[in-house]
């Protein structure tokens, strides 16, 4: 028999707290469980590309925003079960990631950063600016889901088809992260060349990992569109990478657990200070610089399977962003 | 378009441009300069050079004179700068922290001051600081810039002089330089390297309050005005991100194709002109134009 670990207890108990929550919570509620999902798929997706295969990379929420506008102008256009907008916006986000990761293969650290930062840049241009599409600065209203029928027309009917979609996203994660597959996705990490001695190829594993992570944001993106009816471009832009680069790096690099306790815990929060913009922002400052402080390797830091980097010799602590850019 | 009519944009795109163009210059040497000697890429540096900006307005509002102000902004920002550097960053750097973390801190940084800046209810009524050159019309050729512009330009050139000199004959710049080398070997021969640190982090405070106390008669100081910093990063990237000429040339350029993609093809396009100009220089020649060889990673 499989030994039962904390991380067991946790999910049983998640569970039966998410089952209970319709009967007794508000609209409200549910509301902050919906959009706190979307932020764990945002975050899985996140820890993949970064935290599994070590690409520095700020344009998840490009690819949110694909997600967001394809699932929501099918659903406009064709009104198919949702589950078919969703899977539309995955893939197109996957390829469009798979395309940003030749980036990946010129570039790294800073460099893979700065060109994945502008990228994302220049999709919320397209969005605000390409009016035809995505209704340009006036935003676009988004239609009710439909499911076979049903309409989802309020957080309460989204709220079990979110959940599902959440499990079998931290499903896949896990997945990903326990086979063949992760074990090469964080060999890159470690060093690509030693990676690619070992037999691996580094360049399908980065591509692979961008698509990955696209196709997570995508459906994040998609899960977005079937409890909220407005999506303005303004809301897609670097803050929203930074958010969720937050959530994966202060619940931990490169632990699954970790990306899920993040983007509950600054999920909550920004929820919280939603009123108060300058004292959200003056307080979400005071944590990031705390935490890279005293907890740099964040709340669940993934020491187990960390494999021991060479101890810098320059007295700078590491060199994952110096110098090299080839 | 006539041939006159493209002749006289041009002239008024590149002069109004190296005008820009020079404010750019100056933020990208800031986060050069610190990139180099920290390995801090400085997420903050719009902010703080928005914090420029706010100072500069609380003390004018306070009834401090122009000539006071002007130092107590560049202290002030300067003491921001170094004080984040010693309290936050060599903590960051001490617990081990690698890229990721300096990214984070830096971003913690800039949310602290602009939440800062909103608390004070400052931002609600944007407002411009006095000139102290007139905004009269010079004509240059076929173009027309303001006194005001040609100022900003000739004020950016000799605080880029100024920075030269301190690099190349001071004991200060040339232990700076040595840090951003081969730290180790800086610090074997007796260079203290968190004193260094923290002066070019204060130095990189000083040149964006410069940089804010040029910029700020010809724009209303807004929180927004933090976006600034993206043509900055972009003028870095096209130079090279680790050479201060670069940098230089990388804000003349940036500053340029600002105002001629605004001339040419439309204002809407000049926000997402830099964006491009940071993916083409990355795709096309990633270590920018005076970047030096491209490095090879060891294992």
């Amino acid at each position: 028999m499989k030994k039962v670990t904390l991380d067991h207890v946790a999910l049983l108990a998640a569970f039966a707290v998410l089952c209970v929550l319709p009967f007794v919570a508000t609209g409200y509620v549910l509301y902050v469980v919906n959009l706190l999902m979307v932020f764990v798929v945002l975050a899985l997706g996140m820890h993949v590309v970064i935290g599994e295969c070590g690409q520095f990379a700020l344009s998840h929420t490009a690819f949110y925003g694909i997600g967001i506008y394809t699932a929501g102008l099918i659903n406009a256009t064709w009104h198919p079960p949702f589950v078919v907008s969703i899977i539309a916006g995955g893939l197109l986000s996957a390829a469009i990631g798979y395309l940003i990761g030749f980036l990946a293969l010129r570039m790294r650290d800073i460099y893979l950063a700065l060109a994945t930062f502008a990228f994302g840049e220049a999709m919320q241009w397209v969005f605000l600016n390409w009016e035809g599409v995505t209704g340009g600065s006036n935003g676009m209203r988004l239609q009710p889901a439909d499911f076979f029928g049903l309409k989802l027309t309020n957080d309460l009917q989204a709220y079990p088809f979110v959940i599902a979609l959440t499990a079998l996203m931290l499903w896949l994660t896990v997945a990903i992260s326990r086979s063949q597959f992760g074990s090469a996705l964080r060999a890159v990490r470690e060093s690509d060349v030693a990676a690619t001695a070992m037999g691996i190829n580094a360049r399908a594993m980065k591509q692979a990992a961008f698509a990955i992570s696209g196709a997570f944001a995508g459906v994040a993106g998609g899960m977005y569109t079937l409890f909220v009816s407005f999506i303005h471009p303004e809301s897609l832009g670097f803050q929203t990478t930074i958010l969720v680069l937050t959530m994966v790096v202060v619940g931990g690099i490169g632990s699954v657990r970790g990306a899920v306790a993040g983007a509950i815990f600054f999920g909550i929060i920004s929820e919280l200070l939603r009123q108060a913009l300058s004292l959200q922002e003056i307080i979400y400052g005071a944590i990031l610089m705390g935490f890279m402080m005293f907890k740099p390797r964040g709340l669940f830091a993934d020491r187990k399977r960390r494999v021991a980097r060479p101890v810098p010799q320059d007295g700078l602590g590491g060199g994952a962003m110096k110098g090299s850019r080839a | 378009m006539t041939l006159s009519d493209i002749s006289l944009f041009l002239q008024q795109g590149v002069l109004s441009g190296l005008s820009t163009g020079s404010v750019y210059a100056l933020l990208a040497i800031a986060i050069v300069s610190v990139f180099k000697t920290t390995d801090v890429p400085n997420f903050a540096q719009g902010e703080i050079f928005m914090a420029g900006g706010y100072i500069a307005l609380v003390l004018l509002a306070a009834g401090v004179s122009y000539a006071a102000v002007i130092p107590l902004t560049l202290v002030a920002v300067g003491a921001i700068t170094a004080l984040f550097q010693r309290v936050v960053m060599e903590r960051v750097t001490s617990s081990k922290g690698v890229g990721v973390q300096f990214v984070i801190a830096t971003l913690g940084l800039a949310y602290a001051i602009k939440g800062l800046v909103r608390q004070t209810g400052l931002g609600d009524t944007p407002r411009s600081l006095p000139a102290l050159v007139s905004s009269d019309a010079v004509p240059i050729g076929d173009a027309v810039l303001t006194r005001l512009d040609i100022a900003i330009f000739v004020a950016a050139v000799v605080v880029m002089v100024l920075i030269y000199l301190m690099f190349t004959y001071t004991r200060i710049g040339k232990a700076m330089r040595a840090v951003g080398m081969n730290p180790r070997a800086a610090q074997i021969v007796g260079i203290r390297l968190s004193r260094i640190r923290m002066l070019v982090w204060a130095m990189s405070g000083v040149i964006s309050a410069i940089a804010a106390l040029l910029i700020t008669p010809k724009v209303l100081v807004t929180p927004d005005i933090a976006h600034i910093a993206i043509l900055a990063y972009a003028a870095a990237i096209v130079g090279g991100f680790t050479s201060l000429p670069g940098a230089v040339i990388g804000g003349l350029v940036i500053g340029v194709v600002e105002n001629l993609v605004g001339l040419f093809i439309s204002t809407n396009a000049i926000v997402v002109a830099p964006f491009l100009a940071i993916l083409v220089t990355l795709i096309v020649r990633p270590q920018g134009l005076l970047g030096g060889k491209v490095q090879v990673k060891k294992v």
